[in-house]
């Protein structure tokens, strides 16, 4: 308990530096230079459930593209993220399709997830205060708590964002707040592991708040990092017509 | 005997009584008229705005209108919309899918509302297919047309036989994806409509996205809204059982429930200084009635007659005058309010088109109805009858000798 009680009065003293440097290594750690994974999302309602499996690309933190391999049904749907941009395809409609900012609050296929997450996932680093909150222990590992707080004048919808990040760059708790300081939803890492050499959150669940029994899991099943990315990969043209990615 | 007294006093100054009499009615006439007036530019008010697109009411999902989530919904619509067509007042039920997407050409794309309908209801209920003014509305038997909003089609650069691309999450957390061909535009004059709005036949979009047999709303019509508001504890008992709630016009519009109320506390208040102004004026007139038969009172007195008696006579004096004068005015004032409720009132010059911003039509009619017939009147008379007391009292503090020496 004593010691605990140190590290954590060490953890508030240190220097706010840290809590940027911490996340900035966290996110290097989630999808480095380019990555390319699989991973089966699943939307869960009280009613119903539903799992999607799809193939992923990024490269930097702002650049993206997902596309939809199973079920059948939404095979072939794909989202292609450049910069602040985001466009759809759909095959039936054989259309790429420039997404409305009107839009950017939807739900993305269905999920917990809006259109803005994948759009502004960089929000975190770029518009946000960094402040290390505490530094816990359990299970031999230490847990980092920071908070973030959007800076004067951000473009960010959340009114604060505390992450836990695990000694290893593993973030394992992110409970977003809305402009009236109230926890609005909750992404824990449920499992972590190692993959494409590094220990991964290869579980992430995202819970809305005040929405019982509704959550989306997404699953990384495979992932490569550092690889070369062709340059047409993340094109219009490639989210329209795949070259054998 | 004291009602026959009080009666045969009131008659003994006819032109003082007569005086009185109408100016209570005159003034009780006077805001019978305003006040239906007011409830007659209210119900215009409502029954315009509500007619454009909401409907009278909506039978809606549980909490749909907490946050239009479209997963919130009403099993099997179409058994429960004929049920509620059969209560007396509804004259139109129509289910409605509510689905939030983009709307895409092949250049632009726009977030936009569509909502499934079914255009023989739907016509009951709202009148946009009456301002469609390129093209037609949708009909009985269309499968992938659509009709839009003409901010919507200008924004998307799109007219009459284009298509427009629709993609958006169904139900089940799918892709919805349809083609659709515009077959008509339409200019409600509400922005958010005309920017917002692509309307679709119902079962492509329950198709679209992924509904089954469901809706998130019925939306209901009738021949008027009063009619509509009467059958309300019916309709709330039929869909009870549905898990569904009734959203009454102030749930569906509430800014308009504001206006209203803004507006009627403002009117009250003018309403409510007219009738303090008779109350003093007729108070004041008996008040010095009164002081005159001071020596009469003594006089009564010192015969024997109770001071409670005398003070009652004079009380009834004044009630008889506020009653007959409010009947008066309760008379005058319905027959001129049902004359403007049968002719309407026009609006010279462009007072029409500053009124059809506020959905008002150019002509306005009264409303007659309880309300506006017997509240002025009804306040008027309790205020005579309360200022009575102020010379009731003063009689009962009359002495018999001191009185007959009055002059």
């Amino acid at each position: 308990m004593a010691t605990a009680s140190l590290v954590a009065k060490r953890a508030v003293a240190a220097d706010p530096g840290d809590a940027t440097a911490i996340l900035k290594q966290a996110f290097d750690n989630y999808r480095a230079a380019t990555s390319q994974a699989t991973m089966v999302m699943t939307v869960h309602r009280p009613e119903w459930e539903r799992q999607m499996t799809v193939s992923s690309w990024t490269r930097g933190g702002e650049d993206a593209l997902v596309r939809f391999v199973a079920p059948a049904k939404d095979a072939g749907n794909a989202s292609l993220k450049l910069a602040q941009d985001t466009w759809m395809f759909d095959p039936k409609l054989n259309q790429v399709i420039k997404l409305p900012p009107s839009m950017m609050a939807q739900a993305w296929m269905g999920s917990d997830f809006s259109y803005n997450d994948l759009a502004k996932s960089e929000d975190l680093l770029n518009y946000y205060r960094h402040r290390l909150l505490s530094v816990r222990s359990a299970e031999g590992r230490s847990f980092s708590r920071i908070e973030a707080v959007p800076k004067a004048g951000a473009p960010v919808v959340w009114g604060k964002v505390e992450i836990e990040v695990r000694d290893d760059h593993v973030i394992t708790e992110q409970t977003f707040f809305d402009q009236d300081m109230k926890p609005a939803r909750k992404m824990l890492t449920e499992k972590v592991g190692p993959l494409g050499g590094r220990p991964y959150p290869l579980v992430i669940t995202l819970y809305p708040q005040d929405a019982h029994g509704r959550w989306t899991r997404v699953e990384t099943t495979a992932a490569r990092f550092n690889l070369p990315i062709p340059g047409y990969l993340l094109t219009l043209s490639n989210l329209q017509n795949p070259r054998g990615s | 005997m004291v009602v026959a007294l009080a009666w045969r006093n009131l008659w003994r100054r006819p032109t003082r009584a007569i005086l009185s009499v109408l100016g209570i009615a005159f003034t009780s006439a006077l805001l019978v008229f305003l006040i239906s007036l007011d409830r007659g530019i209210d119900l215009a008010m409502k029954t315009n705005f509500l007619g454009v697109y909401d409907g009278f009411a909506q039978v809606q999902a549980r909490d749909y209108a907490i946050d239009f989530d479209m997963h919130k919904t009403v099993e099997r619509p179409a058994v429960l919309a004929d049920e509620l067509r059969k209560i007396r007042g509804v004259g139109a039920a129509a289910s409605r899918v509510v689905a939030f997407g983009v709307a895409a050409t092949p250049s632009r794309s726009v977030g936009a509302t569509f909502v499934g309908v079914d255009p023989r209801q739907e016509v009951g209920v709202s009148r946009l297919a009456s301002t469609v003014h390129q093209g037609r509305y949708l009909q009985v038997g269309d499968t992938d047309t659509a009709v839009i909003g003409d901010i919507l089609a200008r924004d998307l650069k799109v007219t009459v036989g284009d298509e427009l691309k629709l993609l958006g999450s169904g139900l089940d957390g799918s892709v919805a994806a349809d083609r659709l061909h515009i077959v008509g535009v339409f200019h409600s004059g509400t922005g958010d409509l005309d920017r917002q709005i692509v309307e679709m036949p119902l079962a492509r979009a329950q198709q679209t996205f992924a509904f089954g047999d469901r809706a998130n709303v019925i939306a209901l019509g009738g021949e008027s809204l009063p009619a509509l508001e009467a059958a309300t504890p019916a309709i709330a008992s039929k869909i009870k059982r549905n898990g569904a709630e009734l959203a009454d016009w102030r749930m569906l519009e509430p800014s308009l429930r504001d206006s209203i109320v803004i507006k009627t506390v403002t009117s009250g208040l003018f309403y409510a200084v007219l009738v303090l102004v008779v109350v003093f004026i007729i108070l004041n007139t008996l008040l010095m009635s009164v002081l005159e038969r001071t020596r009469e009172f003594g006089m009564l007195l010192a015969l024997g007659m109770r001071p409670g008696l005398v003070g009652s006579t004079s009380w009834l004096e004044m009630v008889f005058l506020a009653l007959v004068g409010a009947a008066l005015g309760v008379g005058l004032g319905s027959a001129f309010a049902l004359w403007i409720e049968h002719r309407g009132i026009d609006y010279p010059g462009g007072g029409g088109a500053l009124l059809a911003q506020f959905g008002l039509p150019s002509r306005i009619y009264a409303s007659l109805d309880p309300v506006s017939a017997f509240t002025a009147p009804g306040a008027i008379l309790l205020g005579i009858c309360l200022a009575g007391l102020i010379p009731f009292l003063h009689i009962l503090r009359l002495k018999a000798v001191p009185a007959m020496r009055s002059a």
